[in-house]
């Protein structure tokens, strides 16, 4: 693993983006526990940094989860219908949020792209897996990948 | 109090625009940099423009810079609201005309803060005192 990132920065950047944005004060992440079940139908969503420490920030879960995360963000009913593109939108920002703050804890300023999301796994990024955080949102699988370069 | 939104996140959007409804505001809506501008040319009034950095078209730093060069919108106050957190960044936004700077993710308390350091209150989170 490298060291320009550790678990512990990661997984604090992580639980404060769903703390502020999603669960309030408590904030409902948690490392993940145990087995890992398999992701049956995930979803992805990623920004990429750019510049002289090029690399990914990604959040991988099952479809329903990116579901559930959204209408929290959104602050919708339990019940209610997320459309694609809120699902697209508000899943995008949370990746976008995360990797900004990764890119904060670089040593060298890097801009940071516009997030992208696609059903599956995210594509294959330049350079190595830094960190991959295992993470429990109410229970459900949300994993989060740091690639970077060098 | 009016206060304009601009980032290419409708989600970020509504949760600002929510938070400062909240706060007593009217509040309009722009997806880019260039979006926003169109907005004030075409006689949109506001007391501030909560910017994002990073979006398609133009970005936050560009627009920031863009209003500060034109004297029609003296007046109006400017705060990034962005991940960008480097240090650095910070201060090319402030550099460039930014009044204030508030780092996503945050918290409607957060948010609170930096209008109150502004200076801009709105009716709706006035204390009254009692009678």
């Amino acid at each position: 693993m490298s060291t320009a990132v550790d678990t512990e920065q990661v997984y604090a950047v992580a639980a404060a983006v769903f703390a502020a944005m999603i669960d309030g004060d408590e904030g409902l992440l948690t490392p993940w526990y145990g087995d890992l079940p398999l992701v049956e139908e995930p979803l992805s969503a990623w920004v990429d940094l750019h510049g002289e420490l090029p690399g990914r920030a990604a959040l991988v879960c099952e479809a329903a989860t990116a579901h559930d995360l959204t209408r929290a963000l959104l602050m919708m009913e339990a019940d209610e219908e997320v459309d694609d593109q809120d699902l697209v939108d508000a899943f995008g920002e949370i990746a976008n949020v995360v990797g900004g703050n990764v890119k904060s804890l670089l040593p060298v300023q890097d801009t940071l792209g516009l997030p992208e999301v696609a059903h599956g796994h995210p594509p294959a990024a330049e350079g190595h897996v830094a960190q991959e955080l295992r993470l429990s949102w109410r229970g459900q699988l949300i994993v989060v990948t740091i690639w970077l370069v060098g | 109090m009016r206060a304009l939104v601009i980032d290419d996140s409708r989600t970020m959007r509504r949760i600002v625009a929510g938070n400062l409804q909240q706060l007593g505001f009217e509040t309009y809506q722009a997806e880019h940099g260039q979006d926003a501008l169109d907005l004030l040319d075409g006689g949109l009034e506001v007391d501030l423009c909560c910017i994002d950095w990073n979006m398609p078209v133009m970005d936050g730093l560009t627009f920031v810079s863009r209003v500060r060069a034109d004297p029609r919108w003296r007046s109006v106050t400017l705060m990034m609201v962005t991940t960008e957190s480097e240090q650095g960044q910070i201060v090319r936004a402030l550099a460039a005309g930014a009044h204030e700077y508030l780092i996503k993710p945050f918290t409607p308390d957060a948010l609170r803060d930096k209008l109150e350091f502004l200076g801009l209150t709105a009716p709706a989170w006035t204390v009254e005192e009692p009678a």
